[in-house]
């Protein structure tokens, strides 16, 4: 009886014993540790990249680019931005960019007034550089060092050249843009007027719209009530792309028209692995970052004063529906 | 010897000190955490000052735009002083997590002055102040903004943090009622332990008393402990080994007093006897002395006197058995024995006395010298036709008187002599009075209480002397001893 008791006094023993030990080595570990405080001040330049579009494919393999260079170079990188194309946002955080005195400004360039305004009188006034990447607005109105990313104008050329080559020299070729006219777009529109023009028998018919999705509908709903007889669109703009499409497979067949854009809007890649869409202008988003990080910091290095005004151009191509 | 007060003081310090120990590490435990949540609600102070200060300034900033006295002017002034040193706070709150917005913080607030400073030296009514007073509202706005991006980061940063203390407190209750339950059982172990050690000794002991109620003293009280019982026990024992010791002596003391009593019948007795024994004596005295007057009045004077002899003889040996006698008395008895003796013998036993009178005063045992001339003539004489004659002689030395008792007779053996003196009782061939020469040489020795206060000189066909040797002043002991008796 009395080593029965025995066992099992000594079973309750160990086992609070067992118990104490547990929980004190949950209580007692230090791993409550705030996180470290920094003292000295990091000497890598503070950097920001701010875009209208976050959280798209193309914008997200630019920002990949760009953090990767950042880290390579010893800077820090933050990554600001508005959602789905809002510009009050955007242009706030470009205020709020320079206020906040970074060591340099890496952007999607904005093609209006205020815009301009804050690079060219803000940031000029506090020294700050600002670099554009994949859509540029022109140097002398915004003042900025450089940009990187695809040559418009080529790109422009480039789609046009495709859509002659699948197309043949004759035909309604309708150009969807933003009625602002941005310069990227501008340049695009260039590019492809230039390609164009030579072949007399392809009309160029433009339509301008505002880059809300009711708008674009509204737009494509007008242009094809009046001319029934296009053969192809193009879209400057790539965010127009989805309602474009969407509005003509409501009509009709998609696949008898000649679709083309570029592949800095959402819905580009996918379309085109629908097959709704004939080509995608390929640009090069994680060199964009990559570079503009680059030569940014060797600006703030002082080893390439001044940069390159015209720019770094980056690789463009053209991606096929490889259905057709 | 660990006493039972020493024990429960170490019990109790023990308990202290485990309930200290236990106290200590929890209170430091929450010291710890304590100033831990300080910290973190100091960052969230701290922000929130900036805060709060930088809408102070741009409320300052207006007043004075619309005012522009110099009390608004001071005030503005007061309110970026009182920014410029939340700005300084903040730097305490940078971290690695939130190092780049903290700059980007700390610029906002260095704009918020830059602009304002500007504004305070333009016109103001002027494009320019206008365009500035909104910028510093926005200013004002991005750094509310950015506290509370701020807040928001201290609160994912620190999340873990959070939820830890959540955890460990959780933890921390836990390990209390652990720890609470091993103490208590520790506790009740060590106190029923404790107690036991104080209680069996003790109930030893009562065992033990109720055992010695019994009146069993024969078992012995064993406590092995080290302490104040224990020596309780060792003198509780010893106090029954010193009682049973006691009754020992008290059992052995009756049963001496018992035998006393048996031993006091049996004198009793025996004296009874002995006066029984006197009467008859007595009664054969008197009859002795009518036989005498009878004798002597029929003519036969001769028997008369033997008569009376014996009569004398008889009234001698019963009187004088157990006392001390003058050898005067001695040598008178001795000659009227020879009497008797003569009577018998006639002309074959002659007696010789060469006496010095000047010292047969001296103490000597009643019937010391009859028994030895009984013997004398038994053996010296009787055997032989011609008879023997038997030599008294006292000689007078310094210490001594010295008492010869000769006779010509066929001697005596060395054997036998050597037994007479080593005290041994002798086979007596033929008669004798029945007081034997081995009880005369006992009483001799341990009357005068010396060895060699006889010796017997023995020539074969020649003769034997007897020499007693019988100091002047004897011992008192026995002389003592025998008046008391």
């Amino acid at each position: 009886m009395q080593k029965y008791m025995y066992i099992v006094l000594g079973i309750v023993f160990v086992s609070l014993c067992y118990l104490i030990f547990v929980t004190a080595n949950i209580v007692f570990s230090n791993d409550l540790e705030l996180p470290k405080a920094k003292k000295v001040t990091d000497t890598g330049y503070r950097l920001v990249f701010i875009t209208r579009d976050m959280d798209t494919t193309f914008w997200n393999k630019v920002s990949k680019g760009a953090a990767e260079q950042a880290e390579k170079e010893g800077a820090s990188l933050e990554i600001w931005g508005s959602y789905s194309n809002n510009p009050e946002e955007f242009l706030k955080k470009l205020e709020l960019a320079i206020h906040s005195k970074m060591d340099g400004i890496i952007i999607q360039g904005f093609d209006t007034n205020e815009f301009k305004e804050l690079t060219k009188v803000k940031a000029a006034f506090y020294g700050i550089p600002i670099v554009t990447v994949a859509n540029d607005v022109p140097m002398k109105e915004s003042l900025r060092r450089t940009y990187v990313g695809s040559n418009q104008f080529q790109a422009g050329n480039l789609i046009a050249s495709q859509l002659l080559h699948d197309m043949g020299v004759k035909g309604n070729v309708v150009l969807v843009y933003d009625s602002q006219q941005e310069y990227y777009q501008q340049e695009r529109l260039n590019g492809i007027k230039h390609a164009l023009s030579k072949y007399p028998g392809i009309k160029m018919l433009h339509a301008k719209t505002s880059e809300s999705r009711d708008q674009v509908i509204a737009t494509m709903r007008g242009v094809l009530n009046e001319m029934p007889d296009v053969d192809a669109f193009i879209a400057l703009n790539a965010n127009m792309i989805g309602p474009m499409v969407q509005e003509i497979s409501k009509r009709s067949q998609v696949d008898p028209y000649f679709i083309y854009t570029f592949d800095d809007g959402p819905d580009s890649l996918p379309l085109l692995a629908e097959g709704k869409i004939d080509g995608v202008l390929k640009q090069d988003p994680e060199k964009m970052g990559e570079i503009s990080v680059q030569q940014l910091i060797k600006w703030l290095n002082g080893e390439t004063v001044p940069l390159d005004i015209n720019g770094y151009f980056t690789n463009i191509q053209i991606l096929k529906d490889e259905k057709k | 010897m660990i006493s039972i007060r020493k024990k429960i003081l170490i019990l109790t310090t023990v308990v202290i000190v485990i309930m200290s120990i236990i106290w200590i590490t929890l209170t430091f435990y929450n010291y710890k955490t304590q100033v831990k949540y300080n910290e973190i609600l100091n960052r969230y102070l701290i922000l929130n000052d900036v805060s709060r200060s930088s809408n102070q300034v741009i409320t300052d900033l207006n007043n004075y735009m619309i005012h522009p006295t110099i009390d608004n002017l001071e005030k503005l002034e007061l309110s970026k002083k009182v920014l410029g040193s939340a700005k300084y706070e903040v730097f305490k709150v940078r971290n690695v997590e939130n190092h780049f917005t903290l700059t980007n913080y700390i610029n906002l607030m260095d704009s918020l002055i830059e602009t304002t400073d500007r504004l305070i030296g333009l016109e103001r009514e002027s494009e320019a102040a206008v365009k500035d007073l909104a910028e510093t509202t926005r200013i004002g706005n991005y750094i509310s903004e950015m506290t509370l991006t701020l807040i928001d980061m201290e609160l994912k940063t620190h999340e873990p943090f959070y939820r830890g203390i959540m955890e460990h407190s959780i933890e921390l209750v836990k390990l209390g009622i652990w720890m609470i339950l091993l103490t208590s059982l520790l506790l009740l172990l060590v106190t029923y332990w404790f107690s036991l050690s104080i209680t069996r000794p003790v109930q030893q002991l009562t065992e033990a008393a109720s055992e010695l109620s019994k009146g069993r003293f024969d078992k012995g009280i064993t406590v092995k402990t080290n302490d104040e019982i224990a020596f309780l026990a060792k003198t509780f024992d010893h106090m029954r080994s010193n009682i049973n010791n006691l009754i020992q002596q008290i059992k052995e003391t009756a049963k001496l007093e018992y035998e006393l009593q048996q031993n006091k019948i049996l004198l009793q007795e025996s004296h009874f006897r002995s006066l029984q024994s006197q009467i008859n004596p007595h009664f054969l005295f008197n009859t002795l002395n009518t036989l005498s007057k009878k004798a002597y009045l029929e003519g036969s004077e001769e028997i008369s006197d033997l008569l009376v002899s014996v009569a004398d003889l008889l009234r001698y040996n019963l009187k004088q058995i157990d006392r001390s006698v003058t050898l005067r008395d001695e040598l008178m008895i001795v000659k009227q024995y020879m009497e008797i003796q003569k009577a018998r013998f006639t002309d074959r036993l002659q007696l010789k006395l060469e006496i010095d009178y000047s010292c047969i005063d001296v103490e000597i045992p009643a019937l010391t010298l009859q028994p030895i001339i009984e013997n004398a003539v038994i053996y010296a004489v009787e055997p032989r036709v011609d008879g023997g004659v038997i030599t008294i002689r006292v000689k007078n030395e310094s210490h001594f008187v010295i008492v010869e008792i000769a006779d010509d007779g066929i001697g005596m053996q060395e054997e036998k002599i050597t037994q007479i003196l080593n005290e041994r009782q002798v086979q007596s061939e033929g008669h004798s009075t029945g007081i034997g020469f081995s009880n005369v040489v006992k009483r001799l020795r341990l009357f005068y209480e010396r060895d060699d206060v006889i010796a017997i000189e023995s020539a074969l066909e020649i003769g034997t002397t007897v020499l007693l040797k019988i100091p002047k002043k004897r011992g008192e002991k026995y002389d003592k001893a025998l008046n008391s008796g």
